[in-house]
C-alpha cells in the first residue's frame, strides 16, 4: 500500500480549502491531495498529531473530523474541505481534559508518541458511550497501536474514567 | 468486566512523570516535530538489490530537478565512509557494493519532501546483481561468496565446562531440539528522524534520537572529519527505541546534506523506509541437547547457536556473546558446551534489541526444561528448582557475580500463582486451555571487557534548582521519573526543586549508553556517590551564611531547614543559596564504571535480574488461533524506584514478547522484506493482549548487596515466549519449536492426530 505524502500526478493542483480546526476557522491553499496530517503538522504547526505508518494502520494520526475519529493520514485536503477538525491541541484548552488526567495517573503512556491519537480514540469512544463495555473498549481502541505500555495502563485509565 | 490489570502493592503510585503533561497534551516536541527557517528535506536512496556491485551512479538528472539543493554519494563523505558501534563496517554511502536492501547509495536535500522523493527516482544507479545469501547456513558453505574481507563469520563465541560427551553417556534422559526464532522489528511508533542544523559558529546541531548521544557524536565526527567539539547531539525525547535507535540511522545523511547546503535538513523516514533500513532482532537457530539423570539433575547441556546478523556488524558480536552466556540461564549444570556463530548474510541488519540475545536462547533453554520434565515425568517447577542456582553460585559462564537468590525468589512467587492450581476446562470442545511457566535471568550492563563508563553531575544552578545531569536519553522508559524520584529521595528536596538535564551533549556529562538495563542502576549509583559531598557543601555554605551549626541543618523542600527541639523551620531557600554561592557554585561530578565481574570473561555480567512468567492460553483447534487469556510475571530486580514505570516496563515488555511469540516476523524472501508496514508486520493491538495480567515486583536483594536497583527495561520480555509455548503444549500436546507460533502448524498437527487424546475422548 502506498504511503507517499502526495498521490502520483503529473502536475500540481492547488485548491483553496476552508476548515475549522479546534474551533478556529482556517483557509488554506494547498495541494488537493495533501494529507490532512501534513496540513495539521506542516501548514498549521499542530505537531501534536503524529505520523507513523501512513496507511491507516497505527492510529497515531487520529483526529476527530465532524465528530468522527479518522486517520488523518488517509484524509486528503479536498476531503477535509468544509469539515470541522479537533486535534489533541483542541482538548483541555482550559486545563487538562479528564482523559488526559487519567492517562497521567494510570501510566497510560510511556514514549508518548501514540498518546495524542490514543486520547482522541478514547474521546471518540466516550463521546459514544458513557460507560463503555469491554467489547466497546476493545473495538474503540483497536485501531490505535501502542508499542510501549502493552495497553494495561490505557485500559486502567479507561476503566477509571468509566467508573467516575 | 473481565479485564483486570493488577499488580503488587509496591507498584502502586500517584507520581506524575515530569514529561507527562506535555505528552498527554501533545505539546511535547519530538525531534521529528521540529522545524527551522530555510529547512530542507532529506531523502535517502536505498539499494535496489540485496547484493550487487555498483557499476555507476549518475546524479545529474536529480541535481537538475528544480528545488533540489544537494545530492550526495560516497564521494561526498569527507571522513571515514563507515559506521558501526563495535567496529565500523557499514558504509555510510556505498561506493562499490551493496550488501542489503537498506544500504544507502545516495541522498538528496530539496525544498520539499516530494521533490526530494522525485529526485531519488532520477538518480541512475547501474548495478550488477550478485548471488544473494539469504540464510546463515548458506553463508557458511565454502562456495558462498564472501560478504566481507574476513569472510562470512562476524563472530564466534563459546563456553565450555566439564565434558559433555562423557556426561551424556551417564544420562537417563536426553532431549534434543532445534529452535527457530524470528526477525522481530522494534516497531517504535516514531520512525527514525530529526533535523540537523548548521550553526553560525561553524558547528552543527544534530536533533536526532539515539540511545547514546556521545557515541553518535564520536561516530559522526569520524564520518564528517570534524572534531567532536564541533558537533552537538540533542537526542531526547524519542518516540520509542527498544534498542533500535542505538546505532546511527539517518544522522550521517542529514549532517552531510546540512553541511553541504548550509541549511537545516530534516529527515523523517516513512515506515517503509524504516522497515527497510532499520535494525531487527537476530533470527537465531538454536540446537540444544540436554541430559539429566532420573532424579532430575541436569548433568549435560550442549548448545549450538547460529545467528543471522545480516549485512553488517553493529552490536552483533555482543548479542551473540550474551546469548552464549545465557544459554544455561539460572541453572547449575556441571557439563556444558555452548558454541555460537554470528553470520553475515544479505538479510536486513540485525542488532541491538531489548533482551539482547537472551530472548532467543531462553526460549530454547526453557523449552528444554519443559521437555525434560515431561520425559522424566516430573513437575516442571520441581525440575527447575532442583537445578536452580544458589545465591552464591558462580555466574552462568563461571564468573563471580553479585550474590543473588533472584531465581529462587521468582520461581517461588510464580509457583503461588492461582493459574497453576486451577484446572479450568473449556466448555467449547474446539478450544483447549493450557498453562505454562518459564523463568529467565538477564545480565545488566555491557559486561566484562567492554567500556561501560557512567557518570553524572549534581549542582545548585543559578536559578536555585538542584540540577542533575546525565548523558542518558528518554525514549519513553521513564528515566526522567527515575531521576526525579531518586533525587527527591536521596537529597530530600521536592519535585519542584529539581531540574533534570539529559540528552544534549553540550550540557550533560558522560554517562554511557541508555541501554542494557543500565540507566536506573547508574542513576542510583551516581547519586550514592554525589549526594554526600553535595549535601555537605551545601550545608556548610548554608551554615556559613546563617551561623547555624551544620548538624542542625538538612536539605528539604524549597531550601535548607533547621531542626529545633520539637519542630523545624525553613532557614534559607535554594534560590537564596544560589545567589549566595554564585561566585563559587556548588557542583559535584562523578565518573565510575558499571560494576563488573573480576573474572576476565568477555561480556560476562556481574549484576542480574530475574523473571518468572505464567501464561494461560486458549487454543482454537479449528483455526489454530492461540489467545493468551492470562499472564503473570514476577520480577526480582531490586528496589522499585518509579512504580508506574516499572509496571509499564513489565506489562509493555510482556505484550511485546507476546507479539514475538504469536504474531511478529519481519519476513524476508531472497533478501527483500515481504512485510513492509503495519498491514503485514503485525504488532499486538489491544485485541491481542491478555485481558488479565498480574505483575509482582520482588524488591529484596541478597543480604549485603550494595548495588541498588537494577533496570527492568529488558527482563519483562524474556520469559514470556517459553511460558506461552509450554501453555500450548499443555493445551494440545504440540511442542512448539518455531516462533512466531504458526496457526497452520497447529491445525496440521491437529489433522495428523498427533496430539493428546482429547479429540477421541471428548
Amino acid at each position: 500500500m502506498a504511503d507517499n505524502k502526495i498521490a502520483e500526478k503529473s502536475s500540481s493542483s492547488l485548491i483553496k480549502i476552508s476548515l475549522i480546526v479546534n474551533e478556529q476557522p482556517r483557509e488554506l491553499v494547498v495541494d488537493a491531495t495533501m494529507r490532512l496530517v501534513d496540513i495539521l503538522r506542516e501548514e498549521l504547526q499542530l505537531t501534536g498529531t503524529k505520523i507513523s505508518c501512513g496507511i491507516g494502520r497505527c492510529g497515531v494520526c487520529s483526529v476527530m473530523m465532524d465528530g468522527k475519529l479518522v486517520n488523518s493520514c488517509l484524509v486528503r485536503a479536498y476531503q477535509a474541505n468544509g469539515k470541522e477538525i479537533i486535534t489533541i491541541e483542541g482538548l483541555g484548552e482550559n486545563g487538562l481534559h479528564p482523559i488526559q488526567k487519567v492517562f497521567l495517573e494510570e501510566g497510560a503512556f510511556q514514549c508518548g508518541y501514540c498518546t495524542p491519537g490514543m486520547i482522541m480514540a478514547v474521546k471518540a469512544m466516550f463521546d459514544q458511550y458513557t460507560h463503555p463495555t469491554e467489547e466497546q473498549i476493545l473495538e474503540g481502541l483497536s485501531g490505535n497501536l501502542c508499542r510501549c505500555t502493552g495497553y494495561g495502563g490505557i485500559i486502567r485509565a479507561v476503566q477509571k474514567l468509566s467508573q467516575s | 468486566m473481565n479485564m483486570n490489570f493488577s499488580y503488587s502493592s509496591n507498584l502502586q503510585s500517584s507520581f506524575i512523570r515530569p514529561d507527562g503533561v506535555d505528552k498527554v497534551t501533545g505539546n511535547l516536541k519530538f525531534l521529528t516535530d521540529l522545524s527551522f527557517p530555510n529547512m530542507l528535506y532529506g531523502k535517502i536512496l536505498r539499494s535496489a538489490y540485496p547484493h550487487a556491485k555498483i557499476i555507476s551512479i549518475s546524479t545529474k538528472k536529480a541535481e537538475e530537478l528544480p528545488g533540489v539543493k544537494a545530492v550526495i554519494t560516497s564521494k561526498d563523505v569527507p571522513g571515514l565512509n563507515r559506521f558501526g558501534l563495535i567496529f565500523p563496517d557499514q558504509p555510510v554511502l556505498c561506493d562499490e557494493r551493496v550488501r542489503y536492501v537498506g544500504d544507502a547509495v545516495a541522498a538528496v536535500a530539496a525544498e520539499t519532501e516530494e521533490i526530494a522523493e522525485k529526485a531519488l527516482q532520477l538518480i541512475e544507479v547501474e548495478y550488477e546483481p550478485l548471488p544473494v545469501i539469504d540464510d546463515p547456513e548458506k553463508a557458511l558453505l565454502p562456495s558462498a561468496p564472501r560478504l566481507h574481507p574476513d569472510g562470512n563469520i562476524l563472530h564466534q563465541a563459546s563456553y565450555q565446562k566439564g565434558d559433555v560427551e562423557e556426561a551424556f553417556r551417564t544420562c537417563d534422559c536426553i532431549v534434543e531440539e532445534t529452535y527457530e526464532l524470528p526477525r522481530q522489528m522494534h516497531a517504535y511508533m516514531e520512525t527514525e528522524g530529526g533535523v540537523i542544523v548548521p550553526e553560525k559558529d561553524g558547528r552543527i546541531t544534530v536533533y536526532v534520537g539515539t540511545q547514546h548521544g556521545y557515541k553518535d557524536r564520536f561516530q559522526l565526527a569520524r564520518i564528517l572529519a570534524i572534531p567532536e567539539s564541533k558537533i552537538r547531539v540533542v537526542s531526547s525525547p524519542m518516540g520509542g527505541s527498544f534498542g533500535g535507535k542505538d546505532e546511527l540511522n539517518i544522522q550521517p545523511y542529514g549532517a552531510l546534506l546540512a553541511i553541504k547546503t548550509g541549511c537545516p535538513v530534516k529527515i523523517h523516514q516513512s515506515r517503509r523506509e524504516s522497515v527497510r533500513s532499520g535494525l531487527k532482532r537476530h533470527p537465531m537457530k538454536i540446537t540444544m541437547k540436554t541430559g539429566a539423570n532420573r532424579s532430575g539433575k541436569i548433568v549435560a547441556h550442549q548448545v549450538r547457536i547460529i545467528a543471522d546478523t545480516g549485512a553488517y556488524a553493529t552490536l552483533g558480536p555482543a548479542v551473540l556473546d550474551f546469548a552464549v552466556e545465557h544459554a544455561t540461564g539460572p541453572y547449575i549444570i556441571p557439563n556444558v558446551y555452548v558454541e555460537g556463530l554470528s553470520v553475515y548474510t544479505n538479510n536486513g541488519v540485525a542488532g541491538e534489541f531489548r533482551g539482547f540475545g537472551g530472548n532467543q536462547v531462553t526460549f530454547a533453554l526453557e523449552g528444554q526444561m519443559d521437555r525434560l520434565a515431561v520425559e522424566l515425568g516430573m513437575c516442571p517447577m520441581e525440575l527447575r528448582k532442583r537445578n536452580l542456582r544458589k545465591a552464591d553460585d558462580l555466574g552462568p559462564v563461571g564468573q563471580e557475580i553479585a550474590p543473588t537468590d533472584g531465581a529462587a525468589q521468582v520461581l517461588k512467587a510464580i509457583s503461588q500463582s492461582p493459574l497453576l492450581s486451577e484446572r479450568e476446562q473449556s466448555t467449547n470442545p474446539w478450544t483447549k486451555t493450557g498453562v505454562g511457566v518459564a523463568i529467565a535471568m538477564h545480565g545488566g550492563g555491557l559486561g566484562f571487557g567492554r567500556l561501560d563508563p557512567a557518570g553524572g553531575r549534581l549542582s545548585l544552578n543559578k536559578d536555585g534548582k538542584i540540577e542533575i545531569a546525565f548523558g542518558f536519553e528518554e525514549f519513553g522508559q521513564g528515566l526522567l521519573s527515575v531521576i526525579e524520584r531518586l533525587v527527591i529521595k536521596e537529597i530530600g528536596c521536592s519535585a519542584n526543586d529539581v531540574k533534570i538535564t539529559i540528552g544534549d551533549t553540550d550540557h550533560v556529562p558522560r554517562s554511557g549508553s541508555s541501554t542494557a538495563s543500565r540507566g536506573t542502576s547508574m542513576v542510583w549509583h551516581a547519586l550514592q556517590r554525589m549526594k554526600i559531598p553535595f549535601t555537605q557543601r551545601l550545608l556548610e555554605k548554608a551554615s556559613q551564611y546563617t551561623g547555624v551549626p551544620v548538624d542542625r541543618l538538612y536539605l528539604g523542600p524549597i531550601g535548607i531547614w533547621c531542626r529545633h527541639k520539637s519542630d523545624s523551620e525553613l532557614l534559607i531557600t535554594y534560590k537564596q543559596m544560589a545567589d549566595e554561592t554564585k561566585d563559587d557554585p556548588i557542583q559535584i561530578e562523578t565518573e565510575f564504571h558499571f560494576p563488573t565481574t573480576p573474572h576476565s570473561i568477555p561480556g560476562g555480567h556481574y549484576l542480574y535480574s530475574f523473571a518468572a512468567c505464567a501464561a494461560k492460553v486458549e487454543v482454537d483447534v479449528l483455526t489454530g488461533i492461540v489467545r493468551v487469556k492470562h499472564l503473570e510475571q514476577a520480577v526480582a530486580a531490586g528496589p522499585v524506584i518509579y512504580p508506574t514505570g516499572y509496571l509499564g516496563q513489565i506489562e509493555g515488555g510482556s505484550v511485546m514478547a507476546l507479539g514475538y511469540t504469536l504474531l511478529e516476523e519481519a519476513v524476508m524472501e531472497k533478501g527483500k522484506y515481504v512485510t513492509e508496514n503495519f498491514d503485514s508486520y503485525l504488532i499486538p493491538t489491544i485485541n491481542d493482549i491478555p485481558l488479565s495480567m498480574d505483575i509482582t515486583a520482588i524488591e529484596e536483594l541478597w543480604e549485603g548487596d550494595s548495588y541498588g536497583p537494577r533496570g527492568v527495561g529488558e527482563i519483562g520480555t524474556v520469559a514470556v515466549a517459553p511460558a506461552i509455548a509450554k501453555a500450548v503444549y499443555d493445551a494440545i500436546g504440540l511442542w512448539v519449536t518455531k516462533l512466531p507460533l504458526s496457526r497452520e502448524e497447529i491445525v496440521k498437527a491437529v489433522n495428523r492426530r498427533e496430539l493428546r487424546k482429547w479429540l477421541t475422548t471428548k
